[in-house]
């Protein structure tokens, strides 16, 4: 009796919140507006920025404690959407909710220390790691500390694993493909990746970048300051390229491609009903298109059409795909040496030649991944350079 | 004259239980390796020179070894009376009675039975050989005070002759036998039994590599070509209609498209990383499920990551029969590479 109660009340909640109009259907819509890629990747650049520039406010316990349970509050309001719910309580996404909470906490513990540190050096206090007797004892405050965790982890997981079939799949078969197929949640930031880049590039290159940027970093970044305690005014440029690789290139894409990417990897608000057959048209165009093609077109330089002839004792694909070479190289190979003459002339004597080399070697890849994507948006550009025959596609 | 025997060469027979009794005895002459399992004569001694003066000692270890494997040859010389006399002397009153004498040879006396204390023999009574060790059987408690206050001691605190017994005890020859297999036992055959199975698993192992090394080297694979039925079947489609029978044909599945003025076999491969599209007919176009490369239904690729168009496979006519054969595929790189697909392999005209 009681739980059928429960489950009235609960469908009365969902029918209430899913059919009416009104203030939440208003905001729902909002937000399935704000989903595009376009909308939704800038707003959470938007609110890093704004993050990080108000550090000192967010990170005061009683405003984070406000912002969590606001935070709280809009996914349990969320949860009591039909599409939503069934996106989170998908046993492959469980871990996302797990995976918010979790970062939300150890952002807010690293910059609530660091805040508190930068106001202690502000008036020439000691930091609060200073004169800190970080001594443990093996015996008992390790051992016992670990047993505690390893007994309460074995029984989440045996919980977890009972509550929860694990999310497999029949198997494979080519006339009944999941649609979308998702990889584990985890890489659903490399596979949003791989919507923008070829296999190589987004399966090997880029992920070899993250690991190798992360080991090169105690080698680029020889600053002693911030080592042993925590600090954001002493270290500002690096914590900003970190902030924004880890939130927005990697948990706000993992966001994006288990929220948004629905059938047929077509975006769909969080609200929104996964339709397979909504119609979505796009026309992807490649640099050496709009060169060859579009720009003639437009102004009557020279004849539209690709080259399909070698040109100057050239091949054909090094012609076609000669305006795209050139923007890259020009990103790649100029853009570095223009800065270490005008704006990074600090960072270049900083550094020396090779360690800035290493450095915009990986930022460069590093801002790409946006570049890329947000012209893919505006532009439907594919590729810079498309040199199909060898598999070359940038 | 009075003559003595002189030791000249003394040696171990095989038994020799590492009992220490000879090193006690003779330091100089016997070693008793524990960590060899082993006792040997010291380099040294193996000269006869060196042994003569130790006669006397070599002697006494000899009789005392309780499983009688010191053997020596030995020299008879003459000594003077007096000095025969003094050495009779020297000799310790258990001696031989006859050695006293000074007109008797100085004949080496036959080992004789040693008196054991009667609670040793008590305490040796209570006792057992159990997998090599001796152990007290029973309790001790109706037992005299003197064998409580023995069965205390360590065996090297025992007197010598309790010693003895102990060895003599463990030396016995058919103490496995009654106490059944010993732990040595049990291991080395374990150890032999272990050793035979890894011998008989490699042995079968590459057996079985060596048979198949030997086997044809032929990779079962399926007829590229598949029998597509009448050409009528397809020219009946309208234009812009998708045959997806094809699809679950393995290795690599195709769909028939009917055009225009042909019809042509795309590959349900992806070009970007190999997925398998679905065919929306009401979009009019092939939709990658994992990253969105979106196809025309000629499969020319205008969304999406893919970087060229679905990929072709030869087309033929045999009689009436559509053909399509998987082992040639003719591919497009681009949007605007089309052209081969006018080759005669990539279509049959309608």
């Amino acid at each position: 009796m009681l739980k059928q109660a429960i489950m009235n009340g609960l469908n009365t909640l969902v029918l209430a919140a899913a059919s009416d109009g009104g203030l939440g259907g208003a905001i729902k819509d909002l937000l399935n507006r704000a989903s595009v890629p376009q909308i939704f990747v800038p707003l959470m650049a938007i609110g890093l920025i704004v993050a990080l520039l108000t550090y000192r406010v967010w990170t005061k316990p009683k405003i984070a404690g406000l912002l969590g349970l606001g935070f709280i509050g809009f996914y349990l309001w969320s949860a009591t959407d039909e599409n939503f719910f069934k996106i989170i309580v998908k046993p492959d996404n469980v871990p996302i909710t797990i995976m918010l909470t979790a970062m939300a906490i150890v952002t807010w513990v690293a910059f609530r220390q660091a805040a508190i540190n930068d106001r202690r050096i502000e008036r020439g206090e000691p930091l609060i790691e200073s004169g800190a007797d970080d001594k443990v004892l093996v015996w008992p405050d390790l051992v016992y500390t670990e047993m505690i965790c390893l007994v309460l982890c074995t029984i989440a997981l045996v919980v977890w694993a009972i509550l929860l079939k694990a999310p497999l799949e029949p198997a494979a078969n080519p006339t009944n493909i999941p649609n979308p197929s998702k990889a584990p949640w985890y890489f659903l930031g490399l596979q949003e990746l791989l919507v923008y880049f070829d296999p190589w590039i987004a399966g090997v290159l880029l992920p070899g970048f993250i690991i190798l940027g992360l080991v090169a970093l105690p080698y680029i970044d020889k600053n002693p300051r911030g080592n042993g305690y925590y600090t954001f005014s002493q270290r500002k440029m690096v914590i900003w390229v970190f902030m924004f690789g880890w939130i927005i290139l990697w948990v706000a894409l993992i966001v994006l491609g288990t929220f948004l990417r629905g059938p047929n990897w077509n975006i769909f608000g969080p609200y929104e009903t996964w339709d397979a057959h909504r119609p979505a048209a796009l026309l992807n165009v490649n640099v050496s298109d709009l060169f060859w093609v579009v720009l003639p077109e437009k102004t009557g330089l020279w004849n539209p059409g690709l080259p399909k002839e070698p040109m100057w004792g050239l091949p054909t694909w090094l012609v076609r795909e000669g305006p795209g070479l050139m923007v890259l190289g020009a990103y790649f190979f100029i853009l570095p040496v223009v800065l270490a003459k005008s704006v990074c002339a600090k960072l270049y004597k900083d550094l020396g030649l090779i360690r800035y080399a290493v450095f915009w070697l990986l930022m460069s890849w590093m801002i790409l991944v946006p570049i890329k994507m947000v012209l893919r948006w505006l532009f439907n550009l594919k590729y810079f350079v498309a040199i199909t025959e060898y598999f070359f596609n940038i | 004259m009075a003559t003595k025997q002189l030791v000249t060469k003394v040696w171990i027979d095989p038994g020799c239980i590492i009992c220490d009794a000879c090193e006690t005895t003779a330091p100089s002459v016997f070693e008793v390796q524990h960590e060899n399992d082993t006792c040997i004569i010291r380099p040294a001694a193996l000269d006869a020179e060196f042994t003569k003066p130790l006669s006397k000692d070599i002697v006494e270890a000899a009789e005392e070894c309780p499983v009688d494997v010191i053997k020596f040859d030995t020299i008879e010389v003459e000594v003077s009376d007096a000095e025969a006399a003094a050495d009779a002397a020297k000799k310790p009153a258990a001696g031989a009675a006859g050695a006293a004498a000074g007109d008797a040879p100085a004949k080496l006396d036959p080992p004789k039975p040693k008196e054991v204390d009667p609670a040793i023999q008590a305490l040796l009574e209570a006792t057992t050989v159990r997998g090599g060790n001796v152990v007290l059987d029973r309790g001790l408690e109706d037992m005299p005070d003197s064998v409580k206050r023995m069965a205390k001691l360590s065996p090297t605190e025992l007197p010598p002759d309790a010693r003895q017994a102990k060895v003599l005890d463990k030396a016995k020859p058919d103490k496995k036998d009654a106490d059944g297999p010993s732990r040595r036992d049990l291991l080395g055959a374990g150890a032999l039994g272990a050793g035979w199975l890894a011998m008989a698993t490699v042995g079968g192992v590459s057996t079985l590599a060596f048979a198949r090394f030997m086997a044809p080297n032929v990779l079962e694979v399926e007829d590229p070509k598949v029998r597509c039925g009448p050409l009528s079947k397809y020219s009946a489609m309208a234009t812009g209609e998708v045959n997806e029978d094809f699809k679950p044909v393995k290795p690599s599945g195709f769909w028939i498209i009917r055009q225009e003025d042909r019809i042509a076999a795309l590959s349900i491969i992806c070009t970007h990383l190999g997925c398998i599209p679905s065919w929306l007919p009401n979009d009019r176009k092939f939709k990658c499920p994992c990253h969105g490369s979106g196809f025309k239904e000629n499969g020319v690729n205008f969304e999406g990551p893919a970087p060229r168009p679905l990929e072709r496979f030869k087309i033929y006519l045999d009689g009436d029969e559509v053909i399509v054969d998987r082992s040639k595929k003719i591919l497009a790189m681009g949007p605007n590479d089309t052209a081969k697909w006018n080759d005669p392999e990539a279509y049959i005209p309608v």
